[in-house]
């Protein structure tokens, strides 16, 4: 098939662009091993909707492909453009708009003869004039009534058609905001498209995580199931990445990293009988089913977890109900502020204060490996900490040793 | 469904091009600009000649239009959806008293339908009445490049005054909070919105020339990755919102260059010891002096 801009599969692309995007150092021959041809089309593609931030590093392997951007000097998505490439055929266009004007045009709602009657004579000053039978016109309305952009009416038995209400011109700066902040945003950024004439943008993002961007489309799906209580069969991906399952869940919830932008679905499994939680960059696809009558149970049961969840690990790796976790830090007359930040900080747990320049954190979780990374951002000042978990306190103490080893700070100071 | 022609960027360009059409016959130019500005780099080689082959029927090729109207397109059951679910969050009264009016519309989601669990907890507070009074006064003096006098209490507790000009707003999810980049003088300068107490217009005459830009320096440092324990994906994911370029130099050991701002040097340093030895600083000597100053501090702590 001939190589166009845009695309009719949002998949591929999807796992292209999160590859370019977070790591960037593949060459082309760590991509192909399927097609060099879909390399080459998808990097065009990708080339030509980002322009500026794609770009490339000549290395001994050969051409590195890698998307760059600093989020916080880019006030809209740049990945968001993946979503506005949808392909379409020569007739959906000029239906489009030629029923959009149809449809405004006219003083009240009029029928399906009227509405091809009309769109006969729009196209009849062109020397080759497109013909759309009255079964293409009423699909595509069909398909406008699905989308919401095009209401109905009945007179009798004829079913007539009508333009839904024009929406208001919407606060820019209010769509700026929600459509880098809020869940979906890419639907604040189609809005933002459609009202022309605008101001400059005037607020910016710092530790602003744009990947989510790419699973849109899951996220929608998720959350119309969860909105309605139903449970869904969602496809994901193992381990190795080639490997493909389904399975069937309840979705009850979607968890958000603001330090790492992944997004989780926590749901739960029947068949494991217990909630868990499933990256949204692993699902390819979402499936409703049917509703599920124990839905505010089951979400009460997570809810009522999440005071021993430090991320979205819901179950011990070694089997504990619990793991208990403490540590105990030391500061500076002048260093307050570092109490403050395990207060602040803290997502479970408590904080206590055990003099003017020490002070303790502790926690029962379902599991204490999560809460590793933010104990290491203490290190200068952890001055004693216990896993019930004895594995995990070897390994983060090995850790500690390690990093030592690797400044060749093993001996004595060496600065 | 998000991913639909009805969002395509080549709808929104052509549009555009219908709207300019119905005023004048559009030019060959006037097409390539508004493709430019509503498509992307190879539009012009699809849209340009489906006109031309009169294969998309709303342009002739004389430049005029069969569309009698500007084109509209009513919110799609989606937006509806999603305007709803937002009118629900707090933060929308910074922005407006009234959210929309959308009475019939079912939310796509509730804020009982997700978590952020790891933003920090003392984050600005958005129902305070009068936070919200100084950032609307703040987003139309951005927009007006009005003059604003801000009042705020330093660390000591004594009231401090600074006459600026806003530029721009910054949210940090993480911290949830805003920050304010303005033009001062002496310096341009950085102000968390959740410590300024008063804002208001400064009608007095400021000699402009000399209200110097906020200060931005940016630095780079280089570390080695070792890809144990899924340190790639967890390392490249954490730092991806960076300018950053990743080499790959062995089948677990990757160089990575980070760009950040002087400012979040210290932020940095938390954030690559998180990653314990699964990275090494490699440079500059400042930054590396920086990790290893900490070490030893910990070696100081008898764990």
């Amino acid at each position: 098939m001939a190589y166009s801009e845009v695309i009719k599969n949002f998949n591929r692309i999807r796992d292209y662009m999160r590859e370019f995007y977070v790591y960037g150092f593949k060459s082309r021959d760590e991509y192909t091993k399927k097609s060099g041809r879909s390399y080459d089309d998808e990097r065009r593609r990708i080339e030509s909707w980002l322009g500026d931030h794609m770009q490339f590093r000549q290395t001994q392997e050969g051409k590195n492909v890698f998307i760059s951007i600093d989020s916080r000097t880019s006030h809209h998505n740049p990945l968001y453009k993946a979503w506005k490439t949808k392909s379409f055929t020569d007739g959906d266009i000029t239906l489009h708009f030629i029923l959009m004007d149809i449809l405004v045009s006219a003083d009240s709602a009029i029928s399906i003869s009227e509405i091809a009657e009309q769109v006969d004579m729009y196209v009849s000053g062109f020397d080759t004039p497109r013909t759309f039978d009255e079964s293409t016109i009423r699909k595509k309305l069909k398909e406008y009534i699905a989308e919401g952009i095009i209401e109905t009416e009945k007179e009798g038995k004829t079913l007539l058609y009508k333009i839904a209400p024009l929406p208001e011109r919407i606060d820019e700066d209010l769509l700026d905001f929600f459509s880098e902040v809020a869940p979906c945003g890419v639907i604040g950024s189609f809005i933002l498209d459609k009202q022309n004439e605008r101001d400059e943008e005037k607020i910016a993002f710092k530790h602003h995580y744009i990947t989510g961007a790419l699973d849109s489309e899951i996220l929608y799906s998720l959350f119309e199931a969860i909105h309605e209580k139903k449970a869904v069969t969602i496809e994901i991906v193992g381990k190795n990445k080639e490997a493909q399952s389904e399975v069937y869940v309840i979705p009850l919830q979607i968890r958000f990293s603001a330090q790492s932008g992944r997004q989780y679905l926590m749901a739960y499994m029947p068949r494991m009988k217990r909630i868990r939680s499933y990256r949204l960059d692993g699902i390819i696809s979402v499936k409703t089913e049917e509703a599920c009558e124990q839905f505010d149970e089951l979400r009460e049961t997570l809810n009522g977890m999440q005071v021993h969840m430090w991320g979205v690990s819901t179950q011990s790796r070694f089997k504990e109900r619990l793991e208990h976790v403490d540590f105990t830090i030391r500061y500076g007359d002048g260093e307050q502020f570092i109490h403050r930040r395990l207060e602040r900080e803290k997502r479970c747990g408590t904080v206590e204060k055990i003099d003017f320049n020490t002070s303790r954190f502790s926690a029962d979780i379902f599991d204490s490996s999560e809460l590793i990374p933010w104990i290491r951002t203490f290190i200068c000042r952890i001055t004693e900490i216990n896993f019930s978990n004895k594995e995990i306190e070897e390994r983060f103490k090995k850790d500690i040793e390690d990093m030592y080893s690797l400044y060749g700070l093993e001996g004595g100071e060496k600065t | 469904m998000i991913f639909s022609e009805l969002y395509s960027a080549y709808y929104n360009a052509v549009a555009n091009i219908i709207k300019t059409a119905i005023s004048h016959p559009v030019k060959k130019d006037e097409l390539r600009k508004i493709i430019e500005e509503n498509a992307f780099g190879e539009s012009v080689l699809n849209i340009e000649p489906a006109f031309a082959e009169e294969r998309w029927q709303v342009i002739f090729s004389d430049g005029t239009t069969n569309i009698e109207n500007d084109p509209v397109m009513p919110f799609t059951t989606a937006q509806k959806r999603w305007l709803k679910a937002i009118s629900l969050d707090p933060r929308i009264r910074l922005f407006c008293d009234d959210a929309f009016d959308l009475p019939d519309v079912e939310p796509l989601f509730t804020p009982d339908d997700y978590v952020v669990f790891d933003k920090y907890s003392d984050g600005d507070d958005f129902e305070d009445e009068g936070y919200r009074e100084r950032f609307r006064l703040i987003l139309e003096a951005i927009k007006e490049e009005q003059t604003l006098k801000i009042s705020m209490d330093d660390r000591r507790g004594r009231r401090l005054s600074r006459i600026i000009i806003p530029k721009y707003l910054e949210y940090s999810e993480k911290d949830d909070k805003f920050r304010l980049f303005a033009l001062g003088k002496p310096n341009g300068g950085t102000f968390n919105l959740g410590r300024i107490i008063k804002c208001e217009k400064y009608t007095e005459n400021i000699e402009i020339e000399k209200m110097k830009e906020p200060h931005h320096e940016k630095c780079s440092v280089v570390f080695e990755l070792y890809d144990y324990r899924k340190a790639l994906e967890r390392v490249l994911l954490h730092f991806a919102h960076f300018e950053k370029e990743v080499v790959k130099e062995s089948e677990k050991k990757y160089r990575v260059t980070v760009v950040y701002e002087k400012e979040d040097e210290t932020e940095l340093v938390i954030r690559i010891l998180s990653f314990g030895p699964m990275i090494k600083v490699i440079e500059p000597d400042d930054f590396v002096n920086l990790i290893k100053k900490r070490l030893i501090d910990q070696k100081g702590c008898g764990l």
